[in-house]
């Protein structure tokens, strides 16, 4: 299973950047997705491995050999690149049935008759559709549908897997499941995967590793981990999960430790963060909700960074309780599994679990008009 | 589907990798790439064959088929000078302008009663506003001569009522009126299509908002209408500008010229055509007539912006208009039985008879002698034998043509994709007379061997119709091709298909419906088409269309009528059987 190098790719579409100098290196069976929101170029990305598009600029190769290179005129076309890729609507041939649409390909590919029975039964016993070889398309649920796009991808053993937003089409209760089910699949071939997918819950299980991109910029890389609990901008924190934002100045600083005078209440809050900063700078605080906690006002609790707020809402969502407080004029979202808090209450948080970026950063404007109430 | 959550997949046997197929390539381009090149230089020599030869004859001061041409504007000079074409313009400009008014006072109104009101028998009149367009204008024109003209049968039966005619067929009033009937089908699709694909839930708000159902109708439903209205409105003046039908057989006999007839009397019916004024007028009528299709291009471009088309299949609500219903019901049946039915029936009736007025009783004289003329001429047996041959083998070679330019147009990263549509559609503009006058030149210059393929032969009649039919069948594919994802050819592509592989493999079968559509169109376009005939065709290679005015001029117009008749029954066996094998062919 071979290495999937990817290096400065550009593309435009017209006057528009659609990618902008994105780089990176799949390692060999590596589960690799890119993550973003719609636009962000994501699918151009993984059209351009695919070969349906052709970039404006940069290279791909794949392990070794080079599919596209805009400086070299190189340029394989889909059709001789091997690759397996499973579409957002499956994309089966709607007048063939399930085993004919697995055989195109061997056939393209001149396999023997025997070769191609196997290689069929073979690959609808992975994906566990061979009672169903004779069905047409529309004669399968949606989840069926998807496994045969999949087992059609990898009935000609690719080199490399792409995937682009499978599960998507799936209702919600299924998608669970079948992400679980993609992931030991996965496991168990080995083959070096590339996943599209705008949806952070999917990246962030499936993936050994996620890009997330915006606008055609690649923010970072990293592994699932990596990319939730130290995110590269403030971006990247409140598009993978949710987050609270708070704008503030740079009071002091001493080493690691820096001190933060919030806009909203006035309040200094003590934050561990690495990266330059100078006093006196305009800053960003961003918090996970799981990451604070609530206690009634009655407590005394010792604690570096202690907020004095009240609870504006309550919201139960089963396994929790979402709570929105005021903090000035902002909504803190916090997350407990203590029901029972209302009035003033105290908020606390861990200096090593808030987030620091340099300058004003709200990622995005109308969001946080929902997240400000009058004072 | 708890299969999901407790089947693990089976344990992997790794198999030899299958490499992917590896595609020969001729001067450095695979094989896709070279269909797509020979597919626009055909549209090309197709669309510029015509065209150059006219453009050069009206800079030559001789026939351009003779030694020694010098360059000249001396045509142009005569054409405005001395010819009266300034009177053809100005006539021209009414008939155009007349007819497209009069063709959106019967259409849109039609549209909107149809799609969007509850009208008594709504289904049935919205299809039968549609059969004039199976019928030729040629045996409309006939059909309205029959009835409506000077000695026809509804005058005749006002005269004796009334005392004199109140109306006079042979007019520029009537030739508009004539051809509106003609066009409305057209015009009206165009608006049905449009409120069709309009969201219903517009009308709901407005419901909501407390209007009633007229209200609602001037208010929402009709603003929204001015998107196809002014497309359907450009249409159909640039498809008044280049009709001959009604012109030729209501013009001709008081001298009312308008482009295409003074292209006719220019072009065959003087002794010796004025070849040089005949190029620069062409020259002319192909500019007015590219521009209106170019304003039409346009305007279609800019109105998709505003037709509101949702993803989500709204059925439109039909709103409820009391006693008015009745009237517009009564307004369609006018149109469909005066307009279009009582004439095809009048011609219908008139070739079976020897006299036909209402002085006395047609059925006297009822006769197949009309029938017996025909038959007995083996050039008029010929003809209806040409029309076929023509119409099926064009059907067959312009939709395969059609085929493999919406493929490139639509679904190929070739770098002329955008070319290839516009030659595609580009006939459109070309009027039949000047594809006729145009191939005529064309065949004229070819090598002797190549051209005497052509020249005279039922060969050059297939091109040239088969021009004018190309943008109705590029028209119709292109839509059905639009409907299929392009992921399932992206996928054949990622399996192993080159572009012509996949279109093979996965595409093939699932145009075949749209494909056997089209062939039905071409044929009864084609089946229609006569007016490049007139300069293409030799004793023995007429059409029906040119046998009828053959036949019409010598006055034997029992035996139009029969021809006619012959041809309608043709069209509808056609269609009929070619339907039913559709049929057939849908689910698979």
């Amino acid at each position: 299973m071979p290495e999937v190098r990817v290096s400065h790719l550009f593309k435009k579409f017209g006057n528009v950047n659609v990618l902008n100098d994105i780089d990176f290196t799949i390692n060999e069976g590596e589960f690799f997705t890119l993550l973003g929101p719609s636009g962000c170029g994501k699918s151009t990305t993984l059209n351009c491995i695919a070969g349906l598009e052709q970039p404006t600029a940069g290279s791909i190769a794949v392990g070794g050999t080079p599919f596209v290179d805009t400086e070299r005129g190189i340029y394989v076309p889909t059709e001789e690149r091997n690759l397996g890729m499973v579409f957002q609507s499956y994309a089966l041939w709607p007048q063939m049935t399930v085993s004919k649409n697995l055989a195109m390909p061997l056939s393209i590919r001149r396999a023997s008759r025997g070769d191609k029975a196997e290689r069929i039964h073979d690959a609808l016993d992975k994906v566990g559709l061979s009672h169903l070889k004779d069905r047409y398309p529309h004669e399968l649920s949606g989840g069926q549908q998807q496994r045969v796009a999949l087992a059609r991808a990898l009935v000609y053993s690719p080199s490399v897997l792409l995937l682009d937003e499978p599960l998507s089409n799936l209702d919600a209760k299924l998608r669970e499941q079948a992400r679980a089910w993609l992931k030991r699949l996965q496991e168990d071939l080995g083959i070096t995967t590339v996943y599209v997918t705008h949806d952070q819950d999917e990246a962030l299980s499936l993936s050994d590793r996620i890009a997330v991109m915006f606008e055609g910029h690649m923010a970072q890389i990293g592994t699932p981990k990596e990319i939730y609990e130290r995110p590269a901008t403030a971006h990247v924190a409140a598009f993978v999960g949710s987050c609270n934002f708070f704008t503030g100045k740079l009071e002091n600083r001493n080493g690691r430790i820096c001190q933060v005078r919030l806009d909203n209440t006035g309040a200094i809050v003590t934050i561990v963060a690495d990266g330059d900063f100078t006093i006196g700078q305009e800053v960003t605080v961003a918090i996970r909700p799981e990451k604070l906690a609530i206690t009634p006002e009655a407590i005394d609790v010792a604690g570096v960074n202690v907020l004095h707020t009240e609870v504006l809402t309550r919201s139960y969502v089963g396994s929790r309780y979402e709570y929105g407080l005021r903090l000035g004029r902002n909504v803190v979202q916090v997350v407990s599994a203590d029901g029972g808090l209302d009035g003033a209450v105290r908020l606390v948080f861990d200096p090593e679990d808030a987030l620091l970026y340099p300058g004003v950063t709200i990622p995005s404007q109308e969001a946080q008009e929902l997240m400000t109430v009058s004072a | 589907m708890a299969i999901l959550a407790t089947e693990r997949p089976a344990p992997v046997q790794q198999r030899a990798v299958l490499p992917a197929p590896k595609y020969r390539k001729v001067f450095g381009v695979g094989r896709s790439r070279l269909f797509q090149y020979v597919v626009i230089v055909i549209l090309a020599l197709f669309v510029i064959a015509p065209i150059v030869p006219i453009l050069y004859q009206s800079f030559t001061d001789r026939p351009l088929y003779e030694a020694g041409g010098i360059l000249t504007v001396q045509n142009y000079v005569h054409l405005f000078t001395d010819s009266g074409f300034g009177t053809v313009i100005l006539n021209t400009a009414i008939f155009a302008v007349s007819t497209t008014v009069l063709t959106l006072v019967i259409a849109v109104p039609m549209a909107v009663l149809v799609v969007r009101t509850r009208l008594p028998f709504g289904k049935v009149l919205g299809l039968s506003m549609q059969w004039p367009f199976y019928i030729s204008s040629l045996i409309l024109s006939f059909g309205w001569i029959t009835l409506y003209g000077p000695a026809g049968f509804v005058s005749v039966v006002v005269r004796d009522a009334i005392g004199f005619v109140p109306w006079n067929l042979y007019s520029l009033g009537g030739m508009a009126v004539t051809e509106a009937v003609a066009l409305a089908p057209i015009a009206y699709v165009f608006c049905a299509n449009a409120l069709r694909q309009s969201d219903a839930s517009l009308e709901s708000a407005a419901q909501v908002c407390g209007a009633k159902p007229l209200r609602i109708l001037f208010s929402v439903v009709i603003p929204m209408l001015r998107p196809p209205v002014v497309y359907a409105s450009i249409l159909t003046f640039s498809m008044a500008l280049e009709t001959l039908s009604v012109p030729l057989l209501y013009g001709t006999p008081v001298k009312i010229e308008v482009f295409s007839t003074f292209l006719y009397t220019n072009g065959l019916q003087s002794i010796r055509p004025d070849y040089g004024i005949l190029g620069a007028a062409s020259t002319i009528i192909l500019f007015v007539t590219i521009a209106t299709v170019f304003v039409q291009a346009k305007v279609l471009k800019n109105s998709q912006r505003f037709i509101s088309v949702r993803g989500k299949a709204t059925r439109p609500r039909r709103l409820e208009l009391g006693w008015i219903r009745w009237v517009g019901a009564a307004g369609i049946l006018l149109y469909v039985i005066f307009g279009a039915t009582l004439p095809i029936l009048g011609l219908v009736f008139r070739s079976f008879t020897l006299i036909f007025t209402p002085l006395q009783s047609p059925f006297k004289t009822l006769t197949l002698a009309n029938y017996d003329r025909i038959f007995t001429y083996t050039a008029y047996i010929n003809s209806i034998v040409n029309s076929v041959i023509i119409a099926a083998v064009g059907a067959v070679l312009i939709s395969c043509l059609a085929l493999a330019a919406v493929l490139v147009a639509k679904r190929s990263n070739f770098r002329f994709a955008r070319t290839v549509e516009y030659l595609a559609l580009g006939p459109q503009a070309i009027p039949g007379i000047i594809v006729g006058i145009g191939f005529f030149w064309a065949f004229a210059l070819l090598p002797n061997a190549l051209g005497g393929l052509f020249q005279g032969a039922l060969a050059g009649l297939i091109v040239a119709f088969g021009l004018r039919a190309l943008p109705t069948a590029f028209g119709s594919i292109s839509p059905a091709l639009m409907q299929i994802a392009n992921e399932l050819d992206n996928a054949a592509r990622t399996s192993g298909a080159d572009w012509l592989g996949a279109f093979m493999r996965v595409l093939r079968s699932l145009l075949f419906p749209a494909f056997m559509g089209a062939i039905i169109l071409v044929f009864v376009t084609m089946m229609k088409e006569y007016s490049a005939a007139l300069f293409l065709s030799s004793a023995h290679t007429g059409v029906i269309g040119t046998t009828m005015l053959e036949l019409w001029v010598q006055g034997n117009s029992g035996s139009v009528a029969a021809l006619a008749t012959i041809q309608i029954a043709i069209t509808a066996v056609f269609v009929a059987v070619a339907s039913q094998f559709m049929k057939g062919h849908a689910d698979a």
